[in-house]
């Protein structure tokens, strides 16, 4: 089984970082807001990289705390993706558009 | 280069790649794809990790639900070809809503967490220490021990999402939207 040996740990968070920051980018730039859904999903990503990175090279003891830490977070995305969606399909229905900028009831 | 770190490339390169794809592809059907191949990449990383059950449950859960609900509500929305998003790198460059905020927040965090990383670099491990045989019986033993309780409040979570998300597509018969 191909395991990390000979990758330094810097190498992981690295790709999490960058992953995140895309992440980002994708949800602030992205005017449609299953797009900005997507740009989350991103950013849980990489911090689930973080996590298991982490109990992988520190915590030789418990390795699993970590791991069930990204499996919570995995639930919470889950949870996030199905309401998300389902607030953006009654937008949809109701309003015509899924445009973030044009969803602008309660701007004052 | 080693068949590990060989190994690690090629996952990193599909996963930043197709993330990035995922920020600029002008088409969201094109984006939801490329966003299915971000997820196998990261569970290439888990498997990588030695976490071979939160890489299973990455490609059933990411790459096989999510996906699925994400195609539907782009199904449903009826907004496939969404044309505002194609917008060239000129105008992307100039508006400040779509270019420059999101650019400058994204490489800013960026380098300040790589700068960041490399100065803490030199303190942290080079190797990974050994591993758990089998890290599902870990999972399960903390899952049922020390986090039996958080266990039961995500499941309450979902469930409670689950009939959020019902109520809140329904639209004939009983409350409407």
């Amino acid at each position: 089984m191909i395991a990390a040996q000979g990758i330094p740990l810097v190498a992981f968070l690295a790709v999490a970082a960058v992953l995140f920051c895309i992440g980002l980018f994708a949800a602030l730039r992205r005017a449609n807001a299953i797009m900005v859904l997507m740009g989350i999903e991103l950013m849980l990503n990489a911090v689930n990289i973080n996590l298991v990175a982490f109990s992988r090279y520190s915590a030789p003891a418990d390795a699993a705390r970590g791991q069930a830490f990204a499996l919570f977070v995995l639930a919470v995305a889950a949870a996030e993706a199905a309401v998300g969606l389902a607030l953006v399909i009654i937008v949809s229905r109701r309003r015509n558009t899924i445009e973030v900028d044009k969803i602008d009831t309660l701007r004052g | 280069m080693n068949g590990p770190m060989v190994a690690f490339a090629c996952l990193a390169g599909l996963t930043l790649y197709s993330a990035w794809r995922v920020a600029t592809a002008p088409q969201v059907t094109h984006a939801a794809l490329f966003l299915a191949a971000t997820f196998a990449g990261v569970a290439g990383l888990f498997f990588l990790l030695q976490a071979d059950f939160l890489a299973a449950v990455q490609l059933l859960l990411y790459a096989g639900a999510v996906m699925t609900v994400v195609i539907f509500a782009i199904m449903l929305s009826e907004m496939r070809e969404v044309e505002s998003d194609a917008r060239g790198w000129r105008s992307l460059l100039l508006s400040p809503r779509l270019g420059i905020v999101p650019l400058v927040g994204g490489v800013g965090l960026a380098a300040i967490l790589l700068s960041a990383y490399h100065r803490a670099a030199p303190s942290w491990p080079l190797s990974p220490l050994p591993a758990a045989p089998d890290s599902t019986r870990f999972i399960a033993h903390a899952l049922f021990h020390a986090y039996a309780l958080p266990f039961e409040v995500a499941s309450v979570l979902l469930l409670a999402a689950m009939i959020g998300a019902i109520i809140l597509t329904r639209t004939e018969g009983g409350a409407k939207g």
